[in-house]
């Protein structure tokens, strides 16, 4: 899609300051409205005039979206806070320090600065067929295009593919996944719903059409991190072509404790590799009780790419993957990277 | 405020570059003139806090903070490069922090302090401590993005007064260069920086 | 109310995506209806059934018949519910997702299409070969019997002819089936070049836009007329005065007084077997005394 640089389609723009008033908005204009947080998934969309909303519900005005609070001895980060913040954040930077990393791996700082942590979890597949408008099964057609005979698909899925081979482009979820984070999600009908961090998001097979289970209507208020894994020991790498504004070609996040030299608790999550972060539970559960060395890295590097499916331009993301999943178990230093 | 020759050739260049891209610029943005309000949504007419000085301007809600600037408010020292988010040559200082202007709703910026590379001079024309360094230090080329970088940069030192190299270059990383002048640019931002801790 | 969706493709022209799913509303609406419609006439009509006395009449005068007659062979029962089988998953996995239960739906619905079609093809040589094949099809000969069963219908004693094995309303809905599933099928094997399956690479690219447009919307009007189809199919199976034939497809055969009462045995010929032990009236094992008619 051509870049268009003048000023987006007309839209009716609400600036709401409370849950309810930002969902009677959605309500009154349904499919015609369009939750604004930071903006920087949204805007690409009204300005390449692919999403043509009717209405934009800005929820920044919102106070009680913003902000991170001690709760139940873990923290409630509100869906409105920007990724800089949760950087800055002392109680993250102590107790969960994975996700400090994630949100700081992310796009630029200028982006982090106004970029919203709901945001960042509820953004769109980034594949580059469908952000250019073309009715792909995702767009609610019947075709994939990026997997096609010739299609451009380095930087698609490697896993969980059904029909779609977008990827899930958020740096923060598999952190969120890895802690374990309840999503508190108020539904159209204004009922509070949590779901764990890995049932937020949703692969193809499930609903080819979107990313995560939000409804249409519902807004993601917050996000809960519980004691669970607080101060545990992180992992967090991204590899991504740019060290700047680039999005993960595979990222990997883990949370461990370990007795001895014995991995006593594991929680590890993939992103990039498949239309929705995975979590790794297969991996999960040969790592523990295992001694934390190369010889389990190994053995859980390998069962993290079983069944994975390259397309034509993306087999480089199996090893990539492997090798990552095998540095989070092992840790950088002695874990030898093959292909 | 006493009308400067500089300044009123400024006011000048800028009310035309305004009144001669708004046509071109808004063309496709509905109707203009006439865009009806659904009731609850927001109002055109707003007061902008730009470079100090509060704005009375007609927005539209779709118009982005760096269409504002440069063709309502003239203010044109703010460059657009992508649009996207993804170059930094539109990088102002909302309440102190840098954003891509190009990716901000005029509209979500109400009641804040915005501050642009216009805004940066002391009274009476005195180049900003970050400004001077550029140019003693000749760090830029064309220069087009170098608005973007002092921005970032002068936003990135009211948190750290005092960065390391890799620091700095970490704070602008969210700005490109055409030119590919990196390493000149982020000499002078250091040296900028250094002017600032002298001037406090 | 849409009834398409549309897209535009890369170079920009129209295609079509899909049907709309508010025809999946719209055809459980009208099987719903249809159902409501048929069962309120069915209590409030003067529905004519034969005579019970005419009925006895000729149950005397055929005594030679054994009281029960085989009505369908157990691989045409068992192709049967394989097919109700793969069809319910059919609709199943394509249709609870649109409503909103949603699962990965796609790889079950693949194999129930294979089964589907694999039983279709067991069943077309099936009939061909073992069946009398146009004893289910409709034609203009049927008419004179339409016209009887209609008079029937709206309460008048006609003489008119009885159906031969398959009553006409059978044979209309087998034919809507058959034009219908096939179409379905059709296109939902084509489909399968879209997907992922072990058997070939997928090639999206195998037709144009506009030819990959069309067959989704027909796999989709297929599949909705489906969900019409087989409300209708169901309600009538379940509905009393029908009850015998169902029984027929779980037990295979009907008793003779039932063979009598609704067919006409010129037309469904029953080839009479030497029984070695003639039936008794109560015999309760279903094999003995079976007599095998024209199948
Ligand atoms: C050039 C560029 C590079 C980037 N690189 C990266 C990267 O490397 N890693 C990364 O993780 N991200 C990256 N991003 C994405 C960015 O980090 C944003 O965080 C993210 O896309 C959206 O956050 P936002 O607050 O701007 O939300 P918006 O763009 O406003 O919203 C995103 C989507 O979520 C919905 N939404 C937002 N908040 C809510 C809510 N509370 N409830 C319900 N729905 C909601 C919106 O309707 C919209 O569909 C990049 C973006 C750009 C433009
Ligand atoms: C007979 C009952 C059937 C019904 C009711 C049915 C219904 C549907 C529906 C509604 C869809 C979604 C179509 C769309 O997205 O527009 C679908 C998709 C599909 N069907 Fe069927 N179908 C049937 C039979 C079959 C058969 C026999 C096969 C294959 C052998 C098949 C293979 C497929 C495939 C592969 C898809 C997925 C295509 C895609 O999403 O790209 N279907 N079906
Ligand atoms: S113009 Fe705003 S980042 Fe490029
Ligand atoms: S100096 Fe030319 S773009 Fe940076």
């Amino acid at each position: 899609m051509a870049v268009i640089r003048d000023v987006m389609p007309a839209f009716e723009l609400f600036q709401p300051t409370s849950v309810e008033a930002a969902q009677a908005v959605l309500d009154r204009y349904g499919a015609g409205a369009w939750v604004l947080a930071g903006g920087l998934d949204s805007l690409d969309w009204l300005k390449d005039r692919i999403r043509r909303p009717q209405a934009v519900v800005d929820l920044g005005a919102i106070a009680e979206l913003k902000g991170i609070r001690e709760r139940d001895g873990g923290l409630e980060i509100g869906a409105m806070t920007t990724l800089t913040e949760v950087v800055r954040h002392p109680g993250v930077r102590e107790r969960y320090a994975i996700l400090l990393e994630a949100a700081e791996a992310a796009a630029s700082p200028q982006i982090r600065n106004q970029a919203t942590i709901g945001g960042n979890v509820s953004q769109d597949a980034r594949c580059w067929y469908y952000r250019a408008g073309w009715p792909c099964y995702r767009a609610g057609g019947n075709i994939c295009y990026a997997d096609t005979p010739d299609a451009i698909n380095r930087e698609h899925a490697i896993l969980g593919a059904d029909r779609c081979v977008a990827v899930n482009p958020s740096d923060t979820a598999p952190a969120l996944i890895v802690l374990d984070a309840q999503m508190v999600i108020r539904t159209a009908g204004g009922g509070e719903r949590v779901v764990s961090a890995e049932d937020y998001f949703v692969g193809p097979g499930i609903d080819i059409t979107r990313m995560t289970v939000l409804e249409p209507g519902a807004l993601l208020t917050a996000i809960r991190l519980p004691r669970t894994w607080a101060g545990a020991q992180f992992y967090f790498e991204k590899i991504r072509d740019r060290q700047v504004w680039d999005f993960a070609l595979v990222s990997v996040a883990s949370a461990m404790t370990t007795s001895g030299s014995t991995i006593e608790r594991i929680r590890i999550a993939v992103n990039g590799v498949a239309a929705r972060p995975l979590r790794l539970r297969a991996v999960e559960a040969v790592a523990e009780g295992r001694p934390r060395n190369e010889a389990t890295a190994v053995v859980a590097a390998n069962l993290a790419v079983e069944g994975a499916q390259p397309l034509g331009f993306n087999a480089y993301k199996v090893p990539l993957m492997r090798n990552l999943v095998k540095r989070a178990i092992r840790g950088v230093e002695a874990a030898a990277w093959t292909s | 405020m006493s009308l400067s020759r500089r300044n009123f050739i400024k006011g000048v260049i800028a009310g035309g570059a305004a009144a001669s891209s708004a046509a071109y610029l808004f063309r496709g943005a509905g109707s203009l003139f006439g865009q009806t309000s659904a009731p609850g949504s927001v109002e055109r007419l707003l007061s902008l806090t730009v470079n100090g000085q509060t704005r009375r301007v007609d927005v539209l809600k779709q118009e982005t903070l760096a269409m504002t600037l440069r063709y309502k408010l003239g203010l044109t020292g703010t460059k657009i490069g992508c649009d996207r988010a993804e170059c930094g040559a539109c990088t102002v200082l909302i309440d102190d922090v840098p954003h891509y202007s190009c990716s901000v709703l005029t509209h979500t910026v109400r009641g804040r302090r915005i501050v642009t590379i216009e805004g940066l001079e002391g009274p009476g024309g005195v180049l900003h401590p970050v400004q001077q360094a550029v140019v003693d230090e000749q760090g830029f080329q064309c220069a087009f993005c170098l608005p973007g970088f002092v921005m970032a940069a002068v936003g990135a030192l009211k948190t750290n007064p005092n960065p390391t190299r890799e620091e700095l270059a970490h704070a602008v990383s969210g700005n490109l260069c055409r030119c590919q002048d990196y390493d000149k640019i982020l000499t002078s931002l250091l040296r900028g920086a250094e002017y600032m801790r002298r001037t406090t | 109310m849409d009834i398409l969706t549309w897209g535009r493709n890369p170079w920009d022209q129209p295609v079509l995506t899909h049907i709309s799913w508010n025809l999946l509303w719209a055809a459980l609406f009208a099987g719903l209806a249809f159902l409501v419609a048929h069962a309120s006439y069915m209590i409030f009509s003067a529905h004519r059934k034969r005579h019970a006395a005419e009925t006895d009449a000729m149950e005397i005068a055929r005594a030679d018949l054994p009281d029960r007659i085989v009505r369908h062979s157990l691989p045409a029962r068992l192709f049967h519910w394989l097919m109700a089988a793969a069809m319910f998953t059919l609709l199943i996995t394509a249709f609870l997702p649109v409503v909103g239960l949603r699962f990965p739906w796609v790889t079950w619905h693949w194999i129930a299409g294979l089964t589907l079609t694999g039983s279709i093809l067991f069943h077309i040589i099936h009939a061909t070969v073992w069946l009398d094949f146009w004893s289910i099809w409709v034609g203009p000969r049927d008419l004179p019997e339409l016209r009887a069963e209609l008079l029937r219908d709206l309460g008048h004693d006609v003489p008119g002819p009885r159906p031969g094995k398959y009553p006409l309303g059978n044979r209309l809905y087998h034919l809507a089936i058959v034009v219908v599933a096939l179409v379905a099928v059709v296109t939902g094997l084509c489909m399968m070049v879209r997907i992922r399956t072990p058997f070939f690479t997928r090639n999206p690219y195998l037709f144009s836009d506009t030819t990959w447009g069309v067959t989704y919307v027909d796999h989709g009007l297929a599949g909705v007329t489906l969900v019409g189809l087989v409300i209708a199919h169901v309600y009538f199976a379940a509905r009393p005065e029908k009850w015998w034939i169902t029984k027929a497809m779980i037990l295979g055969w009907i008793t003779r007084r039932q063979y009598l009462e609704h067919h006409d045995p010129d037309r469904w010929a029953v080839r009479q077997l030497p029984t070695p032990n003639s039936a008794t009236p109560n015999s309760t094992t279903p094999n003995s005394g079976l007599a095998s008619p024209t199948l």
